[in-house]
């Protein structure tokens, strides 16, 4: 069965931050083909690297974002955009077999800045003179335009600037002063937001193409989409003009040292009490929570300290995994922390089909990869290609997308 | 400047999308595709409204002043004025929704819900797996009223699995996951996420599912359920460290791992935050090459460092980090965070204060002038800066406020206007079916 996106072309010359893009397009069916440099896209110099010896086919960070994608070598040596740093060394002969690929697409999806874009004949306007159908998705640290436009920016910044950051970290020490900095999420996720805006922006244009209609441009700022999370603190601050301070999060700490994330959210009803109460009961550790004042939740509210100490005597009971499961039998929202690697083992994913193993024939191993983002009962995601060896398919796309492209009924 | 289409043209123009999400998840998914033009209408109730209706913070009457969230409990909930308070909710229900009020445990209300389901073309919802079906709107019964009906669920666990009855709200999902260990600083536990990280990747993905629901259907006809959980949206979001762990044998749970601010790949140094004036106000600078390494030191007047053998190259600079970033926060303590930013960025240096909510909106010119925020309130709750989606679109714009360019809904008050344009009830009726009891 084929993906919502077969016969989509899409072509990605990118710095290497938002790869993750292409990859959930390729995932939807898409004939996603990254455009590289003859020495590789930036991505595939960024470790790790498999078994720790660095090489453009090795690279484990390329590996994860790049499934399901082909790779073709453009001559020339300015196919990246590196970071914001321009070349600036002219127009490039190079670029005309990168201009046939983008004559052959559907989408074109890259993190030029407009003045790069539009020396190398890339800007919107001289592509959709040409190409009316063309879509065109720019995915920039800020944005097209504005006075931070041409601002630099990696993930560190994007979260620091974003808000996501000022929020995380360890609360401050006795004397009130904080001694560790605002904390940002390891392994890009600003930038994983933006490739994740960007694949939904790149599906609505098609959507909204059909069959013979334009294209458009997108114009992603990473800034903004950083600054898009944080939930609830920008309407605290709106409603009580407070701003959230870092400070510990509710975990316990069970039997084996490990932790989980025991949120007791009181608000969703009174249930959420009367189940755990019924918890702490069967483990004899419910202490002054039997008294049925602790039934009003004001008293709740005033005696917090009761309930918090009722649950670390039951977490001093239970290994961490159990506790976890104790909690969510009352249905409580509990979770236990793991290590990224430790979902690998999850009983739950693995009934859901969600991890898949591709053979890489010329390693002779198979590596098993995340899956689809969701279950979809109708239109299961698309996933059979490895990720793609350096310049390994620039002949077969070539003779492929000298072909125009077919465009599904709208 | 882009090229923008004079006709007001939407991507999701003509998108039905009959929407029974609460809270975070769900809502941020059909949020987006309201933004993007599609017509979503929240089916709610007037005697379980959702939570966010109705929990802190709470938007205050003009010039008064609210209760943080930090207080969020049942005890306080019940003192919410109204259930078009809850200030969460209007940072989740931007993209022009309506909202109407159905009693679906009414059979009345139950067959106005299907009658409904019969003219839309998405479904979403977000209860706990299978209460949906329970209430007699299970994806069979869906699929009976409309065979090509897109039908999205959105709950923590998704609908199958041996941990199907699991409830999480964002935070339970980040521990499960890794997300909530991948924040800290080495030898100390997690320090985690300040908020649901994965309410709105969860969200991300539950607007990709209803893209691929409309996009197949193109294609073939044919609807499908689409089950979206908060689980495998975020097992790509640790990158490469499955795959170090599983090949390399490198696991992440280790002594040195995570790194706070620090990244291993690729590196820099100095990278991370830096304390800068004023009381815990930082700012994070990050140099991964030799030319950012010089704009640097030519900034700050260190040009002298460039000669010191512990900063001669990334290498020895990564060797020396600790050193080199107490040397660099001396420079930094006594300045202000964003004088230290644009210094850098002057000198083709990544940097940028550590910006709270405030910041945010009163002190980045950069979302101010990309129109981030967009002015929209209700008949109850005037004007607030809300957000909507953070990209532009030259020929289809969207819009904060969706196709109707307006404010989150006050809870019900489609009810008559949605009944009427959709099903051809008159007001009468609909005052009668009110008084039965249909529509609370």
């Amino acid at each position: 069965m084929s993906g919502p996106l077969d016969g989509i072309r899409v072509l990605e010359l990118t710095d290497g931050t938002v790869d993750y893009c292409g990859r959930l397009l390729a995932g939807l069916g898409a004939d996603v083909v990254l455009a590289e440099p003859a020495e590789g896209s930036p991505s595939r110099a960024v470790g790790p690297f498999l078994d720790d010896i660095p090489g453009v086919d090795r690279s484990l960070a390329f590996w994860a974002d790049n499934v399901g994608k082909r790779s073709v070598v453009v001559g020339g040596d300015d196919a990246d955009s590196g970071d914001g740093a321009d070349s600036g060394d002219g127009a490039d002969s190079g670029d005309a077999g990168l201009l046939a690929l983008v004559a052959g697409s559907d989408v074109f999806i890259h993190t030029l800045r407009p003045a790069d874009a539009a020396r190398r004949g890339l800007s919107f306007e001289a592509l959709s003179a040409r190409l009316p159908h063309l879509i065109v998705c720019a995915v920039t640290p800020f944005g097209q335009d504005g006075p931070w436009a041409d601002y630099l920016a990696d993930d560190l910044v994007l979260m620091a600037l974003g808000g996501s950051m000022a929020g995380c970290g360890y609360g401050p020490g006795p004397d009130g002063r904080y001694d560790t900095p605002p904390l940002a999420c390891q392994e890009d996720q600003a930038l994983r937001t933006a490739a994740t805006y960007a694949a939904i922006a790149v599906l609505a244009a098609v959507a909204w193409r059909g069959e013979g209609g334009t294209g458009q441009l997108i114009d992603v700022s990473a800034h903004e989409c950083s600054a898009s999370m944080t939930e609830w603190h920008l309407m605290t601050y709106l409603c009580s003009g407070e701003i959230y301070r870092r400070g510990p999060h509710p975990t316990l700490t069970g039997a084996d040292g490990r932790q989980i994330a025991a949120l007791t959210p009181d608000f969703l009803g009174p249930h959420v009490f009367t189940r755990m109460l019924e918890m702490l009961e069967a483990d004899d550790v419910a202490g002054p929570l039997s008294d049925p004042a602790f039934a009003d939740p004001g008293h709740r509210a005033r005696n917090y300290g009761d309930v918090w100490r009722a649950l670390k005597r039951l977490a001093e009971k239970h290994p961490a995994e159990e506790l976890y499961r104790l909690g969510q039998k009352a249905g409580l929202p509990w979770g236990v922390i793991r290590a990224p690697e430790e979902v690998l083992d999850d009983h739950h994913l693995a009934a859901r089909g969600h991890f898949v193993a591709l053979p890489h024939p010329e390693l002779d191993r198979t590596v098993t990869y995340p899956g689809a983002p969701f279950v979809a009962h109708g239109s299961p995601w698309v996933m059979q290609r490895r990720p793609p060896l350096l310049g390994e398919h620039t002949a077969e796309v070539a003779s492929e997308w000298a072909r125009p492209t077919t465009q599904p009924p709208r | 400047m882009l090229p923008t289409a004079a006709d007001g043209a939407m991507a999701l123009e003509g998108l039905r999308i009959l929407d029974f999400t609460r809270l975070g998840f769900g809502a941020q998914a059909t949020l987006i595709c309201g933004c993007l033009g599609a017509e979503v209408i929240r089916v709610e109730s007037t005697r379980h409204p959702d939570a966010i209706r109705v929990m802190p913070p709470f938007v205050p009457d003009p010039g008064a002043k609210g209760e943080g969230f930090g207080a969020a409990t049942l005890a306080n909930a019940a003192g919410a004025a109204s259930a078009n308070r809850g200030g969460i909710f209007y940072k989740y229900n931007t993209g022009g929704k309506r909202s109407i009020t159905v009693d679906a445990r009414h059979p009345k209300g139950l067959a106005l819900l299907k009658d409904l389901v019969a003219v839309s073309d998405v479904v979403t919802e977000s209860f706990a797996a299978g209460t949906f079906a329970r209430w007699g709107l299970g994806y069979d019964v869906l699929q009976q009223i409309k065979p090509e009906i897109i039908y999205v669920s959105m709950c923590g666990f998704g609908h199958s699995g041996p941990d199907v009855s699991h409830v999480t709200m964002g935070p339970t999902a980040q521990a499960l996951t890794g997300l909530t260990f991948m924040v800290g600083l080495p030898g100390r536990p997690p320090a985690g996420w300040s908020f649901s990280y994965l309410d709105h990747v969860g969200g991300y993905l539950g607007a990709v599912a209803i893209l691929t629901g409309l996009l197949h259907r193109r294609r073939t006809g044919e609807g499908q359920h689409l089950d979206v959980s908060q689980l495998e949206p975020a097992t790509a979001l640790s990158g490469a460290l499955l795959l170090d762990a599983m090949l390399n044998k490198r696991p992440s749970r280790r002594a040195d791992y995570p790194t706070g601010n620090r990244r291993l790949h690729p590196p820099a140094a100095p990278g991370g935050a830096y304390r800068a004036a004023g009381e815990d106000r930082w700012v994070v600078i990050s140099c991964r090459t030799d030319d950012q390494w010089h704009g640097l030191v030519a900034a700050i007047g260190r040009p002298d460092w460039t000669t010191d053998p512990r900063f001669s190259s990334l290498e020895a600079r990564l060797a020396h980090a600790d050193a080199l970033d107490e040397l660099l926060e001396t420079w930094t303590s006594s300045r202000d965070r964003y004088e230290v930013m644009h210094a850098l960025q002057a000198a083709g240096v990544p940097a940028g204060a550590v910006q709270d909510a405030a910041d945010r909106l009163e002190r980045d010119p950069q979302l101010a002038a990309r129109g981030h925020y967009t002015a929209l309130g209700n008949a109850e709750v005037g004007p607030l800066p809300l957000e909507g989606v953070p990209f532009r679109m030259s020929a289809t714009a969207p819009h904060t406020g969706g196709i109707l360019h307006r404010g989150p809904p006050l809870l019900g008050e489609d009810t008559t206007a949605v009944l009427g344009e959709l099903l051809g009830i008159t007001a009468d009726e609909v005052e009668a079916l009110a008084t039965e009891g249909v529509l609370s």
